[in-house]
C-alpha cells in the first residue's frame, strides 16, 4: 500500500473559490507529482465552497491523461466533498475518461453536425 | 455620430439590434457616438450587459461615448444598475433591491465575479430560493464566467448585469464577453468550418468540446442547459452571427444579418423552482474513479 498523503485544495490555491482552471492547474501539478512518486493522495476539499467542471477538469480530469484508471482509482481519493459537489465531480471523471478514451469521438462529431445541416 | 436606440428586450430582436449597432461602429475611430435613447420606453436591465460591451469598446477605439435623451422610466432602470454611472450619471440607490449591477471583470477576476455573484444573489432583495437551487444557480454563473475567460480569449473583458423580476419569479443574468465567440473558437482550434448558429449548436450537445490539449472540457455548457431544463428557465446565447435559444428544454437557431463581436449568454432563471438538484442515490468519495 503507498504511503499516503493528504493534500487541501483550499490551502494550494489559497482560496475556497475553485472555479477557474488555472487554480485546478496547481491542484494538478500536486497530486501528478504525488503519484508520479509512488504516493497515494487524500484530496481534501474542506472549505471550498464554490467549484466549477472547469476547476476540476483542470485538477483532476487531465489526471486520466497520464495515468491509468486503476492507478487513479488505488492512488487516489477525495474527502470534504459536499453530495452536489460529488456529483460534479464524477460527470467530470466520466467526460475525462471518455475524452481521452477516445479523441477520435470527437472529431467525428465535425461530420455529424455537417450532415445534419445538409439534410 | 447619433446612434438611435429601440426598445431592447431579451430576445431575438434585442440581440439583432445590438448586432447591427455593433457593425456600425465597428470602424469608427476618433469621433463622438451618441447614442440616442429618445424612442426608448423599455430596456430590459440585464441587457446593459452586452450594451455595456458594445460601448466599451467603442469607446476603447478613441471614441467619447454620450447617452442623450433617456427617458424618465428607462434612466431610473439604468441608473439603479450602475450602468449610467459610466457615463456621467449618479447611481441611484437600488430600494427594491431587485438588481444586479451592471460591472467589467477582466478573464482573471474570477474571484471578484465570485464574490460580486454572492453579494447580489444572497441575502438581498432577491426571493429567498431552497438552497439546492442557489447553488445550481452560483455554479451556472461561475462556469459561464469560467467558460467565458477560458475559450474567448478576450483582452477586453467580460461583462455582467442582473435583474429581478419578482412577479414573475424570474431572475435573469447575462455575461457577455468581446472574445473571439463560438464559431471562431471551434474553427481555430478544431479546423470544423460552422455557421454562427451552428457553432452555438454544436458547442451545447454533450460530448462536444474545442478542446483539443491535456485538459478535458466541454461540460459546463451542458451542464446549464441540464440545469435549466429542469428548472423551467430560458437560456438565450448570441455569438457572432448565431442565436441560440433554450426553452422549455426546446432549442431554437437562428442567424442574425450581422455579427456580434464576442459572445452573450442570458440565463433566465424560474426562482419559484423547488426541485431538488441531488441523485436519488448517494455518490460515496470511492466511487468517483
Amino acid at each position: 500500500m503507498p504511503e499516503q498523503l493528504e493534500m487541501r485544495v483550499f490551502e494550494m490555491t489559497g482560496t475556497g473559490v475553485c472555479v477557474a482552471s488555472d487554480d485546478g492547474q496547481v491542484v494538478y501539478e500536486q497530486i501528478a507529482a504525488a503519484l508520479r512518486a509512488g504516493h497515494a493522495v487524500l484530496l481534501s476539499f474542506a472549505n471550498v465552497d464554490a467549484l466549477t467542471s472547469a476547476f476540476l477538469n483542470a485538477a483532476i480530469g487531465q489526471l486520466y491523461g497520464e495515468f491509468g484508471e486503476d492507478e487513479i482509482r488505488e492512488g487516489l481519493l477525495v474527502s470534504d466533498m459536499a453530495q452536489q459537489d460529488l456529483v460534479l465531480l464524477k460527470r467530470v471523471v466520466e467526460t475525462a475518461k471518455a475524452y481521452f478514451k477516445d479523441h477520435d469521438r470527437f472529431v467525428a462529431a465535425r461530420a455529424e453536425v455537417l450532415e445534419e445541416d445538409h439534410e | 455620430m447619433v446612434i438611435a436606440l429601440r426598445d431592447l428586450h431579451s430576445d431575438y430582436a434585442g440581440f439583432e439590434q445590438l448586432a447591427t449597432i455593433a457593425n456600425a461602429l465597428e470602424t469608427v475611430v476618433f469621433e463622438t457616438i451618441t447614442i440616442d435613447l429618445s424612442g426608448v420606453q423599455w430596456i430590459d436591465a440585464n441587457m446593459c450587459s452586452p450594451l455595456g460591451a458594445l460601448l466599451w469598446r467603442a469607446g476603447r477605439n478613441l471614441n467619447a461615448i454620450a447617452l442623450a435623451n433617456v427617458p424618465g422610466p428607462v434612466e431610473t432602470i439604468l441608473a439603479r444598475n450602475g450602468f449610467l454611472a459610466n457615463y456621467g450619471a449618479a447611481h441611484l440607490p437600488d430600494n427594491y433591491e431587485t438588481t444586479i449591477p451592471y460591472r467589467r471583470f477582466e478573464p482573471r477576476d474570477y474571484r471578484d465575479f465570485c464574490t460580486y455573484v454572492r453579494s447580489y444573489l444572497v441575502g438581498k432583495g432577491l426571493p429567498v430560493m431552497t438552497s439546492a437551487l442557489l447553488s445550481k444557480l452560483q455554479e451556472s454563473v461561475f462556469e459561464i464566467f469560467g467558460n467565458a475567460a477560458t475559450h474567448a480569449e478576450t483582452l477586453l473583458g467580460i461583462y455582467s448585469c442582473g435583474q429581478f423580476y419578482r412577479s414573475k419569479h424570474r431572475l435573469r443574468f447575462t455575461l457577455t464577453d468581446l472574445g473571439i465567440g463560438f464559431r471562431r473558437n471551434i474553427e481555430s482550434r478544431l479546423g470544423l468550418v460552422l455557421s454562427g448558429e451552428q457553432a452555438i449548436d454544436w458547442a451545447m450537445n454533450l460530448g462536444n468540446t474545442s478542446r483539443v490539449g491535456p485538459v478535458p472540457g466541454g461540460l459546463g455548457l451542458k451542464l446549464l442547459r441540464e440545469f435549466i431544463t429542469k428548472n423551467g428557465g430560458r437560456l438565450q446565447i448570441a455569438s457572432d452571427t448565431g442565436y441560440w435559444e433554450l426553452t422549455e428544454g426546446r432549442s431554437e437557431r437562428s442567424q442574425f444579418p450581422c455579427a456580434f463581436p464576442g459572445s452573450v449568454v442570458n440565463i433566465e432563471f424560474n426562482t419559484a423552482d423547488t426541485s431538488s438538484y441531488y441523485l436519488s442515490t448517494e455518490i460515496r468519495p470511492e466511487d468517483i474513479f
